[in-house]
């Protein structure tokens, strides 16, 4: 197991590279000088501009610039925001848990919703409840989000009234960030009405980002349980007098659990593609509206360093998970070597 | 005599031809869905083409008297401009049916360089096993570490935002998938006892390639070129709407929702309506590939 692990961590270290070269190029090949982008509207004056050219090291050869990049990265530096004047990572961390927030009650919505409903129309299949399902499902698939997301906004915002429009906490309610996860500090800090402040927040920023995903888990779990209720040992199971829920959720359900994971696994990606859009529509204060305005602020040191954040994010999870089906089905591990 | 075998073996291949495309239309109309669908896009795909004499307007023409007009079944509404008018008092019928045209257009470019490239690289990469294999396969590890929308994003902030650098940003995103595709058949189909015939018979590698193993990799090519034309839709609508994709006065979809942002709790129609075109279209494409999925390939069929 360690060495599947091992191998599969080699391969990703020149993934890694690739990216940031990737991240490095897109920037250098924006037209338009960084120097004068921060200058904006004012300008500077020829000995201010190359002393700046200096200071960020624009004055050295590319190559250098990017060996020199890569060295501060690996030492933790992804330099500072043309903007706030931050440094990139702290950004970041700073607004990292709003979208680990959303992204993974989301993620849970849709587990919760889209897998248990799969099994049910797999079981029940040609009935009335799994045409409704897949024919729904189908729909949440190929809803354009950010429509969606107005849909959400226009009926239970505006009209109804229930939710609020936007952001993660009414601003009524001010308390110690502990974990970064508002539910658990407004939970934490005791006021009264702060963590229903921040659940009512959640609500539509969820239904929106979680409905794709929930759609993809629906259809993948009744596909793969349809697959694996055909099998040999279902029927085996079945003649040895096992209760159908057993022999569904136990038998059938672990060995459909295969392509369930792959789905999950890469729903993370997606969720991150979707955050941009969501947080960009619930102003929400997550890495996915920080990327968007840094894109149209220009502020390439903070896209520049956000794009290898993200991406290697993604190439964590799908790591994690091509362990996980190792940890599942042995056959993976050793075809692995 | 020769001839005549000739023309008994077109015959032949025309027989079989037929006959694989009666039995895929067969399976096809099975799924009651996918026929939904097609007749949907093959209605939208008249209007697309025949836009200018089918819209009562110009899409850009501005009706100064009637600003933010309601369509005809809500109160207020006006036979003159069924889907009422947007805030600048454009007939938006007129500009859901021109807008129609860049949905396709904006589809059929981006799979159209998927579909070149993806198969290309992913040939190479299957025929040359080690170093370009290797090389091929990372920078497509590498594409698919970034989330596909910010990836585009990002290549539309470097471009320059306009409607075609949409379309290059969104089918460089997509290529990874059709390469692996492409690669995974491929590699599947070289194995096989008629490859190695073809080769012991001295086929040079551009027919082993193109002639032999790729009519082989397409049917699930084909299903993955028409998810793609639907998420291409779907995706050059998010830049749309962003501002990264087609710019105003373009009557494009995701564009128009754009337009519409401001309104959307006083005069809710004029998002619901590109919206639900949206929605409509990419559900439909979808549906014809679910349907292309079991008339293709039988032993992939889902939904039976």
């Amino acid at each position: 197991m360690l060495r599947f692990i091992l191998h599969r961590l080699a391969i990703l270290i020149p993934t890694f590279f690739g990216i940031t070269l990737a991240a490095f190029t897109f920037i250098h090949l924006i037209p338009g000088d960084p120097i004068e982008v921060m200058a904006g509207e004012r300008g500077v004056s020829p000995e201010k501009y190359a002393e700046l050219m200096h200071a960020f090291g624009l004055d050295q050869p590319l190559w250098k610039q990017y060996l020199d990049y890569v060295w501060q990265l690996l030492h933790g530096d992804l330099g500072v925001s043309f903007v706030t004047k931050q440094p990139v990572l702290d950004e970041f961390f700073k607004l990292f848990p709003a979208t680990v927030e959303l992204s993974l009650i989301a993620l849970i919505f849709a587990i919760v919703i889209g897998i248990p409903a799969g099994i049910i129309a797999a079981v029940k299949r040609g009935s009335i409840f799994d045409h409704s399902l897949m024919t729904l499902s189908l729909t949440g698939f190929s809803m354009p989000l950010f429509w969606w997301a107005l849909l959400l906004i226009v009926t239970f915002s505006g009209t109804l009234g229930w939710t609020p429009v936007s952001g993660r906490i009414s601003a009524l309610y001010y308390f110690d960030n502990v974990t970064g996860f508002l539910l658990i500090d407004s939970w934490l800090s005791g006021q009264p009405g702060a963590f229903k402040s921040a659940v009512s927040h959640l609500i539509l920023p969820t239904i929106a980002l979680g409905t794709i995903p929930l759609a993809t888990f629906a259809r993948q779990t009744r596909s793969a349980m349809l697959e694996t209720l055909n099998e040999d040992f279902i029927k085996t199971a079945r003649a040895k007098g096992l209760s159908p829920v057993r022999v569904t959720v136990v038998h059938a359900f672990r060995n459909a659990l295969i392509p369930i994971i792959t789905v999950i696994g890469l729903s993370v990606g997606v969720l991150l593609g979707g955050a941009i859009l969501t947080e960009t529509i619930f102003s929400w204060p997550g890495i996915g509206k920080w990327m968007v305005d840094s894109i149209f602020r220009r502020d390439y040191a903070v896209v520049q360093g956000g794009l290898i954040l993200i991406a290697t994010m993604v190439i964590i999870v799908n790591l994690t998970v091509d362990v996980l089906y190792g940890l599942i089905d042995p056959r993976i591990r050793r075809k692995g070597h | 005599m020769s001839e005549q075998t000739s023309n008994s073996q077109t015959d032949k291949i025309q027989s079989a031809l037929r006959a694989v495309l009666s039995s895929f239309w067969f399976e096809f109309k099975q799924n009651r869905g996918a026929v939904y669908g097609l007749v949907f896009i093959s209605i939208l795909a008249f209007v697309a083409i025949f836009a200018d004499l089918v819209a009562p307007y110009s899409p850009i023409e501005q009706y100064r008297d009637f600003l933010k007009l309601p369509p005809i079944w809500s109160e207020g509404g006006n036979w003159s401009f069924i889907f009422g008018t947007d805030a600048l008092g454009r007939d938006q019928l007129s500009r859901i049916i021109h807008g129609a045209r860049y949905s396709f257009y904006i589809g059929f470019i981006v799979i159209f360089f998927c579909l070149t490239i993806g198969i290309f690289l992913g040939l190479v990469s299957a025929f040359n096993k080690g170093f370009v294999d290797t090389f091929i396969m990372r920078g497509m590890d590498i594409i698919l570490a970034f989330p596909s929308l910010l990836m585009a994003l990002a290549l539309v902030a470097i471009l320059g935002p306009s409607l075609e650098n949409a379309m290059i940003a969104i089918a460089v995103v997509y290529i990874p998938h059709f390469v692996r595709l492409t690669r995974a058949q491929a590699l599947s189909e070289l194995g096989k006892d008629y490859v190695s015939s073809s080769k012991t018979m001295g086929a040079s590698s551009m027919r082993l390639m193109f002639v032999n193993v790729l009519p082989n990799c397409m049917p699930p090519l084909i299903v993955q070129a028409t998810m793609s034309f639907s998420s291409a839709i779907l995706d050059a609508a998010a830049l749309g709407f962003l501002g990264m994709g087609a710019q105003p006065p373009t009557p494009e979809w995701g564009t128009m929702l754009a337009d519409s942002r401001s309104y959307i709790v006083s005069d809710p129609w004029l998002m619901g309506i590109p919206g639900l075109f949206i929605l409509l279209t990419v559900l439909s494409i979808n549906l014809i590939g679910d349907g292309l999925r079991d008339g293709l390939d039988p032993k992939m069929k889902s939904s039976k």
